[in-house]
């Protein structure tokens, strides 16, 4: 980001680093290339990619997708969406690309006039659903700040617990006629109860009514039954590699047949890290035999 | 396999340690298991993924006979000619052009200069690496003219890309450091001729990057001798003169035509021959092929092949390196500057190639005042 800088003023992020660039209508920053376009300053918006032209593309998508929003269920069939996604894309491609824009535009125009009930209608489902969505937040970061201060008071009142048992120890060591040891075992035995309790709160879980999906607890789920699939049975046949030679003893056997014998034993460095001498001795006889007999015929 | 050997190159990195078992004691064998590891969970099954029987050289790259081989190295060389005059570039003569054998002295030539090479190397190369950088080079050459691609640079890069396969991590300042008689600048130069020069071999390579060495064979034989064959008394005795033989085996095409297990098992039979040592019992009782007669005709048969291919190598002349090599300068010099401006391997993929972003303004007299 630091090699970016404004092309009018040559400042970049290395000497102001509270610099924003802006990005314009025509993808350019600071725009004096294309000086036949005029330039608003209410059409400068702060910068979010690196690359200007991704930045215009999305300005574009932005206002494209206000016009062309249709969802997935408005379509019969996938090959429908998938047309209709491939129509968007070409418009955003071809604005982007400066490619026969006015052809472009008048076809936008033309689907905003013959869609207008259409989209004012997706516009609404959308602004609602984005309503239940940030209701719903809502009351999760609610449910979080509830629980959060629920384990502060928890934590306060223990910690004051701990507190009076200190005191009234002191205040019995000034007072009681009994001897000092007799005290700090009875003190002992109160601070190790006050702990149990304190694990048992710990332990006991919060009633609640409400699973972490959503569903309630009491709630039936009406589970529709699965179709059964008859399919034929499998039955495991061990896999069978060919290699052309002699067969290979298990990794196993090998030290009892005596190969082990021959190999240099593994140090405790090399067990450490899961290696025995048994896996380098079986990888050599196995490229020793790997391919040795000739091919038949 | 393919796939798993070209991510491994273009990761550029090494594996991490804690995803492969330790190295493997044995003396002078360094490595278990590759990238099939990671890829399953068992060790058994990794094993069954890893080996020479599925492997891409036994499917691809091994042949029937010397013939074969001979002759798709003829088609190399005829198909750079043919390009040479399709492209109708004038004042070009047949005896322009290198033979057969004047090629293969050059390849003898620069297998030398590359096994000097990796024998020269610093920090040392392990024996397999120089097995694959050899076997590249092989390879390379099985489908390419001398005369297209100058085998000084391919040597290099062969050697290069080894280091990478075989996870032997060298860094590229490291091996540009080995270059002994260039300068810093000149070893800059060369690497960045390496690196364009490696999509190319990877793509001549056919992607089939793992390569079978009989090293670990021959550890693995000499392991089965002393376990279960007690009638030699010591096959270490063998382990020196069966080096040599895998030596020399390198510098011939036996590596095209064997599977590394028998060119493991005919340098251990020939070193017990030349001790006058019997292992004949050994094929029947231990290898189980007593009933098989068949096979160890077949056996003995391609035992007797090699050994010839080992007798038949010559090391190449000097006085005939001399005459041959300035004539492969010449024709590079006339006829590979055309390529030199793309980068190697990018060829036929016009849309990798980079355009520039921006064009250049054209510098004028106007643009100096």
């Amino acid at each position: 980001m630091d090699d970016q800088g404004c092309p009018r003023c040559k400042t970049t992020k290395y000497r102001n680093p509270s610099l924003k660039l802006m990005v314009n209508v025509c993808g350019h920053t600071l725009c004096e290339n294309c000086c036949d376009t005029p330039l608003r300053k209410s059409n400068f918006r702060v910068q979010l990619f690196e690359d200007p032209t991704v930045d215009k593309e999305v300005e574009i998508r932005k206002k494209v997708l206000k016009i062309y929003n249709k969802r997935d269920f408005d379509f019969s069939s996938l090959r429908e969406y998938n047309d209709y996604l491939e129509q968007v894309e070409d418009i955003v491609y071809n604005l982007t690309n400066n490619l026969d824009v006015e052809n472009t535009k008048l076809k936008m125009e033309q689907y905003q006039r013959e869609h207008r009930d259409l989209i004012q209608k997706n516009k609404a489902t959308l602004t609602r659903e984005q309503e239940e969505l940030e209701e719903l937040l809502l009351l999760e970061q609610q449910g979080n700040e509830q629980r959060r201060l629920d384990v502060l008071q928890d934590e306060q009142r223990q910690l004051q617990a701990k507190r009076k048992n200190k005191q009234a120890l002191l205040d019995e060591l000034e007072q009681s006629q009994l001897p000092a040891t007799i005290l700090l075992a009875q003190h002992k035995v109160r601070a190790a109860q006050l702990e149990t309790q304190i694990e048992q709160q710990k332990q006991t879980v919060k009633p609640t009514n409400l699973f972490s999906t959503g569903i309630h607890m009491r709630q039936t789920v009406s589970l529709v039954a699965v179709p059964k699939v008859e399919d034929v049975l499998f039955h495991y046949k061990p896999l069978h590699v060919e290699t052309y030679g002699p067969p290979v003893p298990e990794l196993e056997q090998l030290s009892r047949v005596g190969y082990l014998n021959h190999v240099r034993a593994a140090m405790p460095q090399d067990t450490a890290g899961g290696y025995t001498s048994a896996l380098a001795c079986h990888r050599a006889i196995q490229d020793a035999f790997s391919g040795l007999f000739p091919l038949k015929g | 396999m393919n796939r798993g050997e070209w991510i491994l190159i273009s990761r550029r990195a090494q594996v991490s340690k804690s995803t492969r078992p330790r190295l493997c004691p044995i003396e002078r064998v360094n490595q278990i298991c590759r990238c099939s590891f990671f890829l399953f969970d068992s060790f058994s099954f990794a094993e069954a993924a890893a080996m020479f029987h599925n492997s891409s050289q036994r499917k691809y790259w091994i042949f029937k006979s010397e013939d074969e081989v001979a002759h798709m190295r003829r088609k190399a060389n005829q198909k750079f000619r043919n390009k040479i005059q399709e492209s109708g570039k004038s004042a070009v003569s047949d005896s322009m052009f290198l033979e057969r054998h004047e090629e293969d002295v050059l390849f003898r030539h620069y297998e030398r200069r590359l096994l000097d090479f990796c024998n020269a190397f610093k920090p040392a190369m392990p024996k397999s690496v120089v097995g694959t950088a050899l076997m590249y080079f092989r390879r390379f050459y099985l489908n390419n003219s001398v005369m297209e691609h100058h085998p000084r640079t391919i040597m290099l890069t062969c050697a290069y890309l080894s280091c990478k396969v075989d996870e032997f991590n060298v860094s590229s300042t490291q091996f540009g450091g080995n270059l002994l008689h260039e300068t810093p600048a000149g070893q800059e130069r060369v690497l960045e001729q390496i690196l364009e020069y490696e999509l190319l071999l990877i793509q001549q390579l056919n992607f089939h990057l793992v390569v079978h060495n009989p090293y670990r064979p021959m550890e693995g034989l000499l392991i089965d001798l002393k376990t279960r064959y007690p009638t030699l008394e010591n096959p270490e005795s063998l382990r020196k003169s069966a080096d040599d033989f895998l030596t020399q085996a390198a510098m011939t095409d036996a590596g095209l035509l064997f599977p590394p297990s028998q060119i493991a098992l005919a340098a251990i039979l020939n070193s017990a021959l030349r001790a006058s040592l019997s292992m004949e019992s050994y094929l029947t009782e231990c290898l189980g092929l007593k009933e098989d007669k068949d096979s160890i005709s077949k056996m003995y048969d391609s035992m007797r092949r090699m050994k010839t291919l080992l007798k038949k190598y010559e090391l190449p002349k000097a006085d005939e390196v001399n005459i041959y090599k300035p004539r492969l300068e010449r024709i590079h010099a006339q006829f590979a500057s055309s390529s030199n401006k793309r980068k190697r391997g990018y060829e036929d993929d016009s849309h990798v190639a980079k355009e520039p972003r921006l064009v250049e303004e054209e510098w004028t007299d106007e643009d100096l005042m």
